[in-house]
C-alpha cells in the first residue's frame, strides 16, 4: 500500500503506532502483545476488563485498541462506544473468540473499525492492525455478510410499518440504504475477493473500492449514533 | 387458594349481615340474630387471620370451623320463627356456611370437601322439620358441588402451581448451566485459537497440532452458536444459517446475516443441500490450495446463497459435458435440488477464475 495518498500520514510508520490490548484472558493478551511487539508496534498498555480499559486508555492515549468482545464486566459494544466518546481519535479493532454475530455487529455499528476472529494468523492480525491504524476498515468476508444483512434488516423493518425493531419510525432517522454499487462491492468482499480483485472485476480503482466499503460502515455507524441520540432525547422528554 | 376462602368469607359475612338486618324484625328473638351475626363476624376475623399462615391451617381448627357453621345453622331454630323456617327462609349463616366447606376442600381435597358439604347439608336438613322446600334442596346441592368441585379444582390448581414451579426451577437451572458453559466455551475457544495460530506459525509438528485445534475451534464455535437444524415446532421453519454454518472450515469461509434466515423446512434443507454440494465440489475438484466462500443473504422476498472458490475453474462447456455423461454431480445436486423446491441455481466458471454457484429461492 502506498502511503503517499495522505489518508494515513500521521500513523503510517508502524513504530509510531501505540496499541492497547484489552482481553480478560492473560494468555491471549500476552500472545497478542508479543505478536504485535515483534511486528514493531509499541504496545503501551493492556487491560483485563472494560472499566480498566477506559481508565488506562485515558492515561495512555493509544492509537489502536485491540478489544476482546467478551469482557467480564460489560459488552464490547458499550466499551467501544465509551472509548470513542472519551478518545475520538482512537481506532477500535474487535477480536472475538466466539464470533457471536450480533455482538460483532453491535460493536461495529458502535464505531469499531473492524473485527477479526482470534484464530486469525499473526500475519493477518498485524495486517489488520496496520489497516486500522491507517483508518481503513478491516472488512473480513464475515463482516461484509453481517453488514449486508444489517442493511436489509433495516430496510425491511422500515418498510413493514413504523414499529420496526430498534425504534425506526416515520419521524426517526431514516434507515440508511446501500447504493447498487456498494451492494455489489460488499457482496464481492463477502465472497472472498480482495480489493484489487474487486477493482479489476468492476473496472474501478482499488481506492474507490476501499471508499465504497468504508462508506457502508460509516453510514451504519452514523445511523446508530442518530438512533442513540434520538432515544436519549425521548427518554429525557419522558422524564420531565 | 386460602386467600380465596378468606375473600369468600368476608364477602359472605357482609351479605349475611344484610340479610339478617333486613329480616331482623321478623325474628322470634331479634337479639339472638344480632348475637349470631356478631359471632360470625368475630369467627370470620379469627379464621381469616389463622388461615393466612400455614401453621394456622390445623385440622382441628377446620373441624371447629365446620362445627361452628353447623351450629349456627341449627341456631336458626332458636332465633327465627318456625313459620318462616318452613317457608324457606334462609338459615342464619346462609351462604357463609359454605366458607367452612371451602376450607375443608382446600385443606383436604375433593373428598374432605364433600364430607364437609355433607355435614353442612345435614345440619341444614335437621334445622327444618317440614318437608324440605325447594330452596333448601337447591342449597344442599350447591353446597355439595362447592365441596366436591371446589376441592377438585383446588387440587388441580395446586398441582399446576407445583408443576409450573418445577418448570421454572428447571429453566433457571438450564439458564445457569448455559451461562457457566458460555464462560467455559469462551476460555476453551481462546486456547484453541491461540494453539492454532501459534502452531501454524511454528510449523512442523506444532502446525499439525494447530490444525487439529483449529478444527475443534470451528466445531465448538458452531456448537456455541446454538442454532438448531430441527424445524421450529410452531412455524415448521428452519434457520438456513444453521444448515450452512457447519460447512465452514479452514478452507471455507461462511458469511451470514446476524439475524435468522427462516425458510420452510423442505426449502431450507434443499438450499442447505445445494450449498453443501457446492462446497463438497470445491474440496474435491478445486485443488488443494483452493479456498471457498459461502454468502447467505436474506433479500426479503428471496433467499440467496452464493458459493465461490478461487480454484482453477473450467470452461463453461465442460460442465454441460460432464453433466451429460453423468459424472459430475454439480448439475444434478444443485440445479435439480433447487428446481424441486421452486428455486433456481446457476453455475458459472471460466478457466483461471474459479467457480461461482448462485442459488436463489423465493420465500
Amino acid at each position: 500500500m502506498s502511503v503517499s495518498h495522505g489518508d494515513s500520514e500521521a500513523r503510517s510508520g508502524s513504530d509510531a503506532v501505540r496499541i492497547m490490548v484489552v482481553d480478560d484472558h492473560p494468555i491471549w493478551r500476552d500472545a497478542a502483545a508479543r505478536t504485535l511487539s515483534e511486528a514493531g508496534y509499541s504496545v503501551v498498555a493492556t487491560a483485563g476488563d472494560g472499566a480498566q480499559a477506559l481508565r488506562v486508555a485515558a492515561a495512555t492515549r493509544p492509537d489502536v485498541v485491540l478489544l476482546d468482545l467478551n469482557l467480564p464486566d460489560q459488552p464490547g459494544a458499550q466499551v467501544t462506544r465509551q472509548l470513542l466518546a472519551a478518545l475520538p481519535a482512537v481506532r477500535v479493532l474487535i477480536l472475538s473468540a466466539s464470533g457471536e454475530r450480533q455482538d460483532v455487529l453491535d460493536a461495529v455499528t458502535a464505531g469499531a473499525s473492524g473485527y477479526l476472529l482470534k484464530s486469525a494468523e499473526p500475519a493477518e492480525l498485524t495486517a489488520a492492525v496496520r489497516s486500522t491504524a491507517a483508518g481503513r476498515a478491516v472488512f473480513t468476508p464475515g463482516l461484509a455478510g453481517l453488514v449486508l444483512g444489517e442493511y436489509r434488516r433495516l430496510a425491511q423493518s422500515g418498510a413493514s410499518g413504523q414499529a420496526g425493531h430498534g425504534g425506526d419510525s416515520a419521524d426517526g432517522p431514516r434507515a440508511p440504504q446501500l447504493t447498487e454499487r456498494e451492494t455489489e462491492v460488499l457482496r464481492l468482499v463477502a465472497t472472498g475477493l480482495t480489493y484489487p480483485q474487486i477493482a479489476q472485476r468492476l473496472s474501478l480503482s482499488p481506492r474507490t473500492v476501499q471508499n465504497h466499503v468504508q462508506n457502508t460502515l460509516s453510514k451504519l455507524q452514523l445511523h446508530n449514533k442518530a438512533q442513540l441520540v434520538r432515544y436519549a432525547l425521548e427518554q429525557g422528554v419522558k422524564l420531565e | 387458594m386460602w386467600r380465596v376462602v378468606a375473600v369468600f368469607r368476608v364477602i359472605t359475612v357482609g351479605y349475611v349481615a344484610f340479610l339478617i338486618l333486613r329480616a331482623y324484625s321478623h325474628y322470634a328473638h331479634p337479639a339472638g340474630g344480632l348475637i349470631a351475626l356478631a359471632f360470625m363476624a368475630g369467627w370470620t376475623m379469627l379464621t381469616v387471620a389463622a388461615y393466612a399462615r400455614p401453621s394456622g391451617r390445623q385440622p382441628w381448627l377446620i373441624l371447629t370451623d365446620l362445627a361452628v357453621s353447623c351450629g349456627l345453622i341449627l341456631s336458626t331454630r332458636l332465633i327465627d320463627t318456625a313459620g318462616r323456617i318452613n317457608h324457606g327462609a334462609p338459615t342464619i349463616p346462609g351462604i357463609w356456611s359454605c366458607s367452612a366447606v371451602l376450607a375443608c376442600a382446600v385443606a383436604g381435597g375433593p373428598w374432605v370437601g364433600l364430607a364437609g358439604a355433607l355435614a353442612v347439608s345435614a345440619a341444614d336438613l335437621a334445622e327444618r322439620d317440614a318437608f324440605l322446600p325447594q330452596s333448601t334442596f337447591t342449597n344442599t346441592v350447591l353446597v355439595l358441588i362447592a365441596g366436591g368441585v371446589g376441592g377438585y379444582v383446588v387440587r388441580l390448581a395446586l398441582q399446576t402451581e407445583a408443576a409450573v414451579d418445577r418448570a421454572a426451577r428447571a429453566e433457571a437451572a438450564v439458564a445457569e448451566r448455559e451461562r457457566i458453559a458460555r464462560g467455559i466455551h469462551d476460555s476453551v475457544l481462546q486456547v484453541l485459537a491461540l494453539v492454532s495460530s501459534r502452531g501454524r506459525m511454528l510449523g512442523g509438528e506444532a502446525a499439525e497440532l494447530g490444525k487439529l485445534a483449529s478444527a475443534q475451534e470451528a466445531a465448538l464455535r458452531l456448537l456455541v452458536s446454538g442454532a438448531t437444524t430441527e424445524p421450529d415446532v410452531e412455524t415448521g421453519q428452519i434457520d438456513v444459517r444453521a444448515l450452512i454454518e457447519p460447512l465452514a472450515s479452514a478452507r471455507i469461509t461462511v458469511a451470514c446475516p446476524a439475524t435468522a434466515v427462516l425458510l420452510p423446512a423442505a426449502t431450507a434443507r434443499a438450499v442447505g443441500g445445494a450449498a453443501r454440494a457446492a462446497v463438497d465440489n470445491i474440496c474435491r475438484h478445486a485443488g488443494d490450495g483452493a479456498h471457498g466462500w459461502v454468502l447467505v443473504e436474506d433479500e426479503g422476498a428471496a433467499i440467496r446463497v452464493s458459493v465461490r472458490d478461487d480454484g482453477p475453474g473450467f470452461a463453461n462447456g465442460r460442465l454441460a459435458d460432464a453433466a451429460a455423461s453423468g459424472r459430475f454431480g454439480v448439475s444434478q445436486s444443485i440445479i435439480g435440488r433447487m428446481r424441486d423446491v421452486g428455486g433456481m441455481a446457476t453455475v458459472t466458471s471460466a478457466p483461471g477464475q474459479g467457480t461461482e454457484v448462485d442459488v436463489r429461492v423465493a420465500r
